[in-house]
């Protein structure tokens, strides 16, 4: 960051009000690292690339504490910043191909997924890929409404994070439903 | 509640996303309505296989440990580079410094502009010099450097250089221990002496009065020769370039009034009269090679 940003981001919290009282950086890490790391996880499926979206968005949060929304939308923010990261993180990778094909192969070998034993660790990665593979059916921005919604964000918090009107968010979630449960059936769910 | 649910709405009721009235409307109506019964009923099943169905991944662990640790170390890092940059402000104060006599300063930025000028007026006369017919080649020009120097000193040792000799030696009696009085009658060599003897005294008033009997007396000396008028083209340009001159030299003469403890401005305003004296000793040379 240059010094004329810093100066900037440094100059914010005179100049924004923070609507609700603003968490502190250690508490919206604690309180929204899951729901971050696993949003990041659906779009890029892959944990190790999770885990650098992570990163980069409690960086971001970092550097922009005062200047994000107050407790009440700060997840909603920090979501939103996770799919933008996430996609570019997606971008980047397909561009070389191998690169992901080594980050999945050392991924593997560290065990770093799954600690269990080898074949539940079979069973569970087939029931995840299935279930990837009906999300992928469903467009956007459905898909994200039902991730979302999965992960316990209120229909404004959908709203906020996927900048789309609240009032819509219900048949856009009720539509995504229908339309997994109809893949996913179709591919052999139970 | 008469008409069936939407989709919506119904997805609406069963996140609890509906306000209170709202939500006793749909639980009356679903209590009446078979066919919106069962679609409340569908949507409940399919909302257990969709938690099912992502329950693999969302059951995943999340490593809350490394993504804190890896968090920490990345604002860490950003904390250094930050910090560092801060820190290698001071010690790269010495470079600032050297930058600083490049940035805007009134009266550095006057003294430099005079320099330049001067530069430029000198480069000019030169050109004018090797054009002017009367002076065929340049290795004459050198040839009267180094042999026909002294006779040459003859004819203006009444108006230029015997007046300039006084002067200096005025000069080096302000500063009493003046090492080298055997070289004035070399022009060159005396105006670097003048010039070093200003840069030992910063003070303002010695130096700048012998420069300013040295620039009187380089202009009478170009005045005293009516017999042969410059070019009309040289005269006014000469004027032109004086008037910048003496632009620049007011700039830097009023700076170093204002700032007399600073020697820089102090130096920018010898430096502005050595121009003025370079360019009134450049035109006199001029004139008098042209005479001849």
């Amino acid at each position: 960051m240059s010094g004329q940003a810093r100066a900037l981001v440094e100059s914010m919290p005179n100049e924004i009000a923070t609507e609700a009282p603003s968490l502190s950086f250690d508490e919206a890490f604690l309180l929204h690292h899951r729901a971050v790391f696993r949003t990041a996880r659906s779009v890029v499926r892959d944990s190790a690339l999770a885990e650098d979206v992570t990163q980069e968005v409690f960086l971001r949060l970092y550097r922009h504490i005062d200047s994000t929304p107050g407790d009440e939308l700060l997840r909603a923010w920090l979501l939103r910043v996770t799919l933008n990261v996430a996609r570019n993180t997606l971008r980047g990778q397909s561009r070389s191909m191998t690169r992901d094909n080594e980050y999945h192969k050392s991924n593997n070998e560290n065990g770093s997924w799954f600690a269990a034993a080898p074949d539940e660790d079979y069973e569970r990665r087939l029931a995840i890929e299935e279930a990837r593979r009906a999300l992928d059916k469903i467009k956007e921005p459905m898909r994200s409404c039902l991730l979302l919604k999965q992960q316990g964000l209120s229909y404004r918090e959908i709203a906020s994070t996927l900048s789309l009107k609240e009032t819509n968010i219900g048949s856009l979630v009720a539509r995504a439903r229908k339309e997994f449960a109809r893949v996913y059936g179709k591919i052999g769910g139970k | 509640m008469r008409e069936c649910l939407d989709e919506g709405v119904l997805q609406s009721y069963f996140d609890e996303e509906l306000s209170t009235e709202l939500r006793k409307d749909v639980a009356s109506h679903l209590t009446q309505c078979s066919k919106c019964a069962a679609a409340a009923t569908e949507l409940e099943s399919e909302n257990l296989m969709l938690a099912s169905a992502l329950a693999p991944e969302f059951d995943l662990p999340v490593p809350t440990e490394r993504l804190r640790q890896r968090v920490d170390a990345a604002i860490a890092g950003v904390e250094l580079v930050g910090s560092t940059a801060r820190q290698s402000a001071p010690s790269r104060s010495w470079i600032e410094a050297f930058a600083a006599l490049f940035k805007f300063a009134p009266q550095r930025a006057f003294g430099y502009a005079g320099l330049a000028a001067v530069l430029a007026f000198a480069s000019i006369f030169a050109i004018v010099k090797l054009r002017n017919p009367e002076v065929s080649a340049p290795g004459e020009i050198v040839e009267t450097f180094a042999n026909n120097r002294p006779p040459e000193e003859t004819p203006i040792e009444a108006s230029p250089s015997g007046p300039r000799g006084d002067d200096s030696t005025k000069a080096s009696d302000t500063q009493p221990p003046e090492p080298q009085p055997t070289h004035r009658p070399v022009q060159p060599v005396k105006r670097r002496s003048g010039q070093s003897a200003v840069a030992r005294e910063v003070r303002l008033l010695p130096g700048e009065r012998s420069y300013l009997k040295t620039i009187a007396a380089l202009d009478e000396s170009i005045k005293a020769n009516p017999d042969s008028p410059m070019r009309p083209a040289l005269q006014a340009e000469y004027e032109r370039n004086l008037a910048l001159v003496d632009r620049a030299l007011a700039a830097a003469r009023t700076a170093a009034k204002g700032n007399p403890n600073d020697p820089v401005a102090a130096e920018f305003m010898f430096a502005a009269y050595q121009s003025k004296v370079d360019l009134l000793n450049t035109v006199a040379d001029a004139r008098m090679y042209n005479r001849r």
